[in-house]
Formats: structure tokens, C-alpha cells, sequence
């Protein structure tokens, strides 16, 4: 039921004009693409430096408040830039995304990251007083920012699997790997 | 000669002059001679367990470009932190030779994680890159970068900024923003071509 639902959606997305130009346009996909993966520096570059700050493992004599704070802003607008330029990547290919396990796994993850952020900045924000200026974070912190760590490397990974077929739906997947990825027509509109 | 010669940039001029000299090469004829005596080499980087392996099994190989991704994120993160201090853009309660050197040995340990994975990689599609001249535009760049960065602007950083001219350390930073930029730009090319 929700898997033909977001695969008529899809269809609906790739039946529009601007998907197959985005789709068939190879500067223009180059460009959104290109401009997905280099904000990776500015997102999970700045993302990265305030886990490893809480970890000890980064710039430990900077207070951690100050890291979190100061960085939130670039990362914030490397995150906006890889999510509209994600939401275009999506819509110039909707019908073989939607039904990929790799893209799935990622959105999961996404959601997951998120309630890991909120988390991590509320008790960071709780009790950052008492140890700004440790080396390391308390463990309840260190542990927000290694599952930020992990979370995004798997989101990572997945982002580069997604460029691979070996789980798409017209290859005659398994049982399981099609429950996953939410096979429905054998993505033959792609 | 020694550089005491060239005045106080005298690192400067040298590394312009080893980055002209490189691209004046890739731009001549004796490139070509140069570019074929190397492909026996290339080659032979297929041949290596990295190469094998890099070959062989693609979901390995998807996981090591991933992680070089990871590491070009830290590594451009530990750049702009750098450089946007050195700007005064943000962090301007700490002193930027804080942030520039405690930023550095994360730097540095990214750039060890690009250059092994980057091997990893090269040696997978050894003989694809090798005919690719944006591979070749990215080693370039990845040269100057690491020249610029080890010979330029870490020994420029060392010293106390208060008695460095505010317009060279701002054109530094910025010229380092740049080239790792390029960087990552001419990377992702690869990605693109062939």
C-alpha cells in the first residue's frame, strides 16, 4: 500500500517535464551532483570537527560550546545546499530511487541523524557549563557524537551505492531485498 | 641559490615557480614522452592487491570512495575552520594560531586517509585514469596543494600573526580555500569523464 503510493508519486514526478531535463541535461545533473558532493566539506566538514572537538580528538583546547556554536551556521547552510540539491538528484531519477534499498536505508538514517542532533544539542546545551573547556565531553555527549559519526558514514556509503545496481528491482531480487527496496514494477519505467 | 635571495617570499616565488614549471610541462611535448614511459607503471597498479581487489569486488571499492569522501569532508572542514578564523569570519575568541594548529594535525591525519584511499582507487582503474587528463589536472592540483599548504602556509602560520601583514595572511587563506577547492572540484571531474 505505501510502496505504490510512493511509486505513483514517483511515476507522477517522472512523468513531469522538468524531471527528464534534469534527468537527460548531463551539465546540468553534473552540476547538482557536483554540488551535492563538494558541500559535503562544509556540511559534514564542519559536522565532523564539532564530533571529533566532543570526542578529544579535535581542536581540544577550544572550548566546546564555542565550537558547536560558531560551526552550526556553515554547517546549517551545507546541510540546506545538500538537501535541496538531494531533492533535485531524487527528482531527475524518482521511480529507480524510490524503489532503492540504498535510498531507503539512507532516509532512514536521515530521520535517525536528525533525532540524534536534537538530542545531542539538548543535553550539550543542559550541561555544557560544567566541562566546556575539557578536553573531552561527558559520556552521554561522546556517545551522540560517535552514533553522529557512524550515522553519517553509513549515510555516506549508502549515498555512493546508490550509483550501483546490484539491488535494482528489474534484476529479480530476492524476497527479502524486495520488501526492502519496495520493488513494484521492476522499475521498468526507468 | 639560497632563498634568502628571493627576500621574504622567497617560498612563495619557489613554489610558483614549481607549479608553472609543472604546468608548463604538462602543456609541452615532452609530457607525452613522459606520459607514455608511465603506463607500464599504471599497468602494473592493476596488478597490485589493490588493484585486484579494487577490480575484483565493487562493493569494496564503493566503501573506499567512500571514506575518501569522508576524509575530503575533514579535511575540507579543518581548511575552512582554518581559514575562516584567519578571515576573522568566526571564532574570533580564540587565537587563529590556536585554531590553525590544533586544526592542522586533524588536517593532517585526513590528508593521510585521501592519499590511501586515493591509491586505493587509482590502482582499481589504473589504466582508465591514466588516459583521463583531468586525473592528471587532479594530481596537479593535489601536488600544489600539498606544496602550498606544507611549504607555504603552515611556516607562515607559525608565526605571530599580530607581526604578519593582515592583506598576505588573507590572501593566504583565501589562496589555500582555493586549491583545495580545486582539489575536490577536479576530483569529482573524474568522477565525470570516461
Amino acid at each position: 500500500m505505501l510502496n505504490e503510493w510512493v511509486y505513483n508519486i514517483a511515476v507522477w514526478l517522472d512523468d513531469t517535464r522538468w524531471s527528464t531535463m534534469l534527468h537527460e541535461s548531463y551539465y546540468m545533473y553534473n552540476w547538482v551532483e557536483s554540488t551535492h558532493v563538494l558541500t559535503l566539506m562544509l556540511s559534514l566538514g564542519m559536522l565532523f570537527l564539532i564530533d571529533l572537538r566532543m570526542l578529544g580528538w579535535a581542536l581540544p583546547d577550544v572550548p566546546a560550546s564555542k565550537m558547536a556554536s560558531r560551526l552550526n551556521t556553515p554547517m546549517l547552510i551545507g546541510f540546506t545546499v545538500m538537501f535541496i540539491t538531494g531533492i533535485l538528484l531524487f527528482y531527475a531519477v524518482p521511480v529507480r530511487s524510490a524503489q532503492s534499498v540504498w535510498f531507503r536505508i539512507k532516509m532512514v538514517l536521515l530521520v535517525a541523524c536528525a533525532i540524534n542532533a536534537y538530542l545531542f544539542h539538548k543535553r550539550m546545551n543542559e550541561s555544557v557549563a560544567s566541562w566546556d573547556n575539557e578536553p573531552r565531553a561527558p559520556q552521554r555527549i561522546r556517545q551522540g557524537a560517535i552514533l553522529s559519526l557512524v550515522f553519517w558514514c553509513i549515510i555516506v556509503i549508502c549515498g555512493r551505492f546508490i550509483a550501483y545496481d546490484w539491488y535494482d528491482c528489474n534484476y529479480g531480487q530476492t524476497a527479502f531485498i524486495e520488501f526492502m527496496a519496495g520493488c513494484v514494477d521492476g522499475q521498468e519505467r526507468f | 641559490m639560497p632563498i634568502s635571495l628571493l627576500g621574504p617570499y622567497g617560498r612563495s616565488i619557489i613554489t610558483a615557480a614549481v607549479i608553472a614549471a609543472m604546468l608548463a610541462f604538462t602543456l609541452s611535448y615532452a609530457n607525452e614522452y613522459a606520459h607514455g614511459s608511465l603506463l607500464g607503471f599504471f599497468e602494473w597498479m592493476e596488478t597490485t592487491w589493490f588493484g585486484i581487489i579494487g577490480k575484483t569486488w565493487g562493493g569494496v571499492f564503493a566503501i573506499i570512495q567512500a571514506f575518501h569522501l569522508l576524509s575530503m569532508a575533514v579535511l575540507g572542514g579543518t581548511i575552512l575552520v582554518s581559514e575562516f578564523r584567519v578571515l576573522g569570519i568566526f571564532l574570533n575568541e580564540i587565537s587563529p594560531q590556536t585554531v590553525v594548529q590544533r586544526a592542522h594535525s586533524t588536517f593532517v591525519w585526513a590528508l593521510v586517509v585521501v592519499l590511501f584511499t586515493g591509491v586505493f582507487m587509482a590502482c582499481g582503474v589504473a589504466t582508465k585514469v591514466y588516459y583521463l587528463p583531468v586525473f592528471w589536472y587532479k594530481m596537479l592540483a593535489l601536488g600544489a596543494g600539498m606544496l602550498f599548504h606544507f611549504y607555504i602556509r603552515m611556516p607562515l602560520y607559525s608565526n605571530d600573526f599580530s607581526q604578519l601583514n593582515p592583506r598576505v595572511l588573507q590572501m593566504t587563506a583565501i589562496a589555500s580555500l582555493l586549491v583545495w577547492f580545486l582539489v575536490a572540484a577536479t576530483g569529482r571531474w573524474i568522477g565525470f569523464s570516461g
